[in-house]
């Protein structure tokens, strides 16, 4: 039996996990080693790609457009908002295409997800600036992804194994 | 629960798919962005701030810029290079950038809106002799 109820509690706990994760991450900034605006682990992907594949889209979609709402409330800084609105929805548009190919594993999904989080950002970043300057920061910013995105797909899947013991809900 | 759609858990080759065309798609942005600037010539610099340009000039030529707006920055061009020496901006990603001295290279504070851009005139000799 599905239960609304339970979807709707799930969706806040994981909602309340992103936000956890995204601050936990910002006091280990990348941008200490990798000197470009936007470069970040993504680890609140890990629960994006949680809730796309065991609640399904739309919640997933939720679930990120809450974080990113609450995130920027949280930090003060509403000009953020845009970067990771874009950012974060153009990446789950695209898990959610990788995702209806059965052969891609979740590394795919994840790294998917991950450059196109970064392709969301620059153009956020054009429309903010008025300047296509920072499109030099491309290059950079998608060869990270390929190794964030394939961390938070590992962490992805050592998530997944886990929980084919664990019953969230009937 | 029974999930609704489980995830193959370990890489596939169609994963390695997805990394070539990420990566194709970097070498492509490279190329489309780099590959076309001109690097012959002096550098100049073009420093925008909100979508205005707000100084230009030469590389070469030593001064210091202050932009005060939310937050305020100190650009430094000491003749060779130019940098955001000070920022008290949340992100620190402008100062943490260092120098740029080649043509192509940018240094952005995206708090503040300030992009710093460096091109090449093009109009310098490619040879001198004698």
């Amino acid at each position: 039996m599905h239960s609304k109820t339970k979807d709707i509690a799930l969706g806040a706990v994981l909602t309340a996990l992103a936000l956890g994760l995204s601050v936990m991450e910002n006091l280990f900034p990348v941008t200490a080693a990798i000197p470009l605006p936007g470069v970040k682990l993504g680890l609140a992907n890990i629960v994006t790609l949680f809730a796309l594949y065991e609640l399904g889209a739309l919640p997933a979609l939720t679930i990120l457009i809450a974080r990113c709402l609450l995130a920027s409330l949280f930090a003060g800084n509403f000009s953020a908002l845009l970067y990771s609105l874009m950012g974060g929805v153009l990446a789950m548009l695209v898990m959610i295409g990788l995702k209806q190919c059965r052969r891609l594993s979740v590394f795919g999904v994840s790294i998917g997800g991950a450059a196109a989080h970064n392709v969301g950002q620059i153009a956020a970043a054009c429309i903010t600036l008025g300047d296509t300057a920072v499109i030099g920061y491309l290059p950079v910013l998608l060869g990270v992804s390929l190794i964030t995105g394939t961390l938070t797909g590992f962490i992805a899947s050592l998530l997944f194994r886990a929980m084919k013991n664990v019953h969230l809900s009937h | 629960m029974k999930s609704k759609s489980s995830p193959k858990l370990r890489p596939t080759f169609f994963d390695a798919i997805v990394v070539v065309l990420v990566a194709a798609l970097a070498l492509g942005s490279a190329w489309w962005f780099y590959g076309g600037l001109g690097r012959s010539g002096p550098a100049t610099y073009i420093i925008t701030h909100q979508g205005q340009e707000i100084a230009r000039g030469e590389l070469r030529q030593p001064r210091e810029i202050t932009v005060e707006g939310q937050y305020h920055l100190q650009i430094v061009c000491d003749g060779e290079s130019i940098a955001v020496t000070h920022s008290d901006c949340p992100t620190q990603d402008c100062v943490r950038t260092g120098r740029a001295t080649h043509p192509g290279q940018s240094i952005v504070c995206l708090p503040e809106q300030v992009v710093i851009k460096l091109v090449g005139s093009g109009s310098g000799p490619d040879l001198v002799i004698g």
